[in-house]
């Protein structure tokens, strides 16, 4: 098995004319950069990290850290979804990402969601650390499997867990550690049907608000079999669960998102060069 | 950790736990429905057979990869007089639970019984806990104070992760009788067949690192996060 230990290190800066550059990049396989699109109504520099490779393959170590400077706008997103290859029994990937926002600066990442396959092992864990009066967006998605091919739960096990500061405080820890088939009991249960997706969405804003504008247009968002909550995490800052019978619900209900998001926080949900 | 059955004549600590899981000690639990009552608007939890599912497929991996392992490392804790470690322990259980109510639930019920430790059963190690906690502005949470009226009471480890089960899995099914039409016999029989289950989750409880402590069930966060602005409510939670 030819495995890869992968890295992707950015740091993104305000430059002096008011712009955001990255001061400095490092990567190697399996990951690669898009050349940085600077997004003049919006203020943000938007990277797109490419995994050129097929996917995620049995011992696939991945490392990345993105930082943000003070003053500095940075959207992050990939072009397509991670796919989590079969892996031998005992076999697993496992990847290790790092954010780290300043503050006054903004950091949306936005990627595109990991589809496991048949008998893949994935073990992800998810740091961020953001500094007062700093904003942050971080939408992670999760699809029941290759849909397309009628597969679906049908990974060996998932643990991806997520670790969320501000200020050097605690306020958010989650570790979603579950096999295919014990998600699929939930999704059967709950009556999302076959085809469940997620977005887990973690919104800090740059000032603590207790009823912000945005929350009854985002929790509108709860309709037509999609599940949406909207929740204040401990001291600051939102919790966003969506569970979305398909994938099409679930890209059009995140879309509604940003849209909205974007009213009250003009850096976050820009565009995203898709058509 | 100290697993061994308990051998001793000395039944204080049962008594204890007992005072401590009745329904005449005022927790205030009985106003909580732990995220049941939003699966039952969300059309999930319908009747007796989709409540055993939710207890089988949420409440119970919650218990046994969240709560169950706060409350053992914070016995640990306690029992070392280590308050950074107790202070770290109930920090991570506020930050486990994303959703407010979930998180408030634990917190005001935890801090009830603390409170009740330090002021009807006078202990000072509840009191010493309340004052750092309120110095500190540590959370308070059911599985920190749970662990706490062990080493009041004297209680093995076991003992209390039973107690811990057992409070929980009763909690909601007894939030159930009042949201569903559910027969006392109903809730009786899946009141044991849940518990049956506990004991074998307790000690695997008890090994979990701190850092691989959490779960969730997505669909009860969304359903518990939507819970909060319901415009008609049996339950706080």
């Amino acid at each position: 098995m030819n495995a890869l230990d992968g890295h992707l290190h950015l740091r993104a800066v305000r430059a002096t004319d008011g712009s955001t550059a990255l001061s400095s990049q490092s990567f190697c396989a399996p990951f690669h950069l898009s050349k940085p699109n600077w997004d003049p109504d919006a203020e943000v520099l938007h990277v797109q990290v490419v995994n050129p490779t097929a996917g995620i393959l049995e011992g696939d170590r991945l490392e990345s850290s993105i930082t943000v400077d003070t003053g500095a706008a940075l959207l992050v997103t990939t072009p397509s979804a991670s796919r989590l290859f079969r892996m031998t029994e005992g076999g697993h990937a496992t990847g290790r990402q790092h954010f780290a926002v300043a503050r006054d600066a903004t950091l949306e990442v936005f990627l595109e969601p990991i589809v496991p396959h048949r008998g893949s092992t994935y073990f992800q864990e998810t740091t961020i650390d953001a500094a007062e009066g700093s904003t942050l967006l971080f939408i992670d998605q999760l699809m029941p499997g290759r849909l397309a091919h009628g597969e679906a739960w049908s990974w060996d096990r998932l643990v991806l867990g997520l670790t969320v500061r501000r200020a050097g405080e605690l306020i958010m820890r989650e570790r979603f550690d579950q096999t295919g088939a014990s998600l699929r009991s939930l999704a059967e249960f709950s009556g999302t049907g076959p085809g469940s997706c997620f977005a887990n969405i973690v919104l800090l804003p740059a000032t603590d608000e207790v009823t912000p504008a945005w929350r009854a247009e985002v929790t509108s968002l709860h309709r037509d079999g999609v599940w949406l909550g909207v929740s204040r995490l401990r001291t600051i800052g939102w919790c966003i669960r969506i569970i979305s019978p398909d994938p099409i619900r679930l890209r059009d209900t995140l879309a509604n998102l940003r849209s909205t998001l974007r009213l009250s926080y003009p850096r976050l949900g820009c565009g995203l060069r898709r058509p | 950790m100290n697993l061994a059955p308990a051998t001793s004549t000395d039944t204080g600590w049962l008594l204890g736990l007992l005072q401590a899981s009745d329904s005449l000690y005022p927790t205030g639990s009985y106003a909580h429905s732990f995220g049941l009552e939003g699966m039952i608007d969300a059309g999930a939890v319908r009747d007796r057979a989709t409540l055993r599912a939710f207890l089988l497929n949420s409440v119970l991996p919650s218990l046994r990869n969240v709560d169950l392992p706060l409350s053992a490392h914070a016995w640990e804790a306690f029992g070392a007089r280590d308050w950074f470690a107790v202070a770290e322990v109930c920090v991570l259980a506020s930050a486990l639970r994303a959703p407010r109510e979930l998180r408030s639930a634990a917190e005001a019920i935890g801090r009830q019984r603390a409170e009740l430790l330090a002021n009807v059963h006078e202990s000072e190690l509840a009191r010493e806990f309340l004052r750092r906690a309120g110095e500190g502005s540590w959370p308070h949470c059911t599985a920190v104070s749970a662990a706490l009226e062990a080493r009041v009471h004297g209680a093995p480890l076991a003992a209390v992760l039973a107690a811990v089960c057992y409070a929980s899995v009763a909690g909601v099914i007894a939030a159930a009788t009042k949201l569903l039409r559910l027969g006392q016999n109903a809730a009786q029989s899946l009141l044991t067949e849940m518990v049956s289950l506990c004991p074998a989750m307790v000690g695997p409880a008890c090994e979990l690192p701190l850092d691989e402590i959490g779960w969730f069930n997505p669909w009860l966060d969304a359903a518990s996060a939507r819970h909060e602005t319901a415009n008609a409510r049996l339950f706080i939670s």
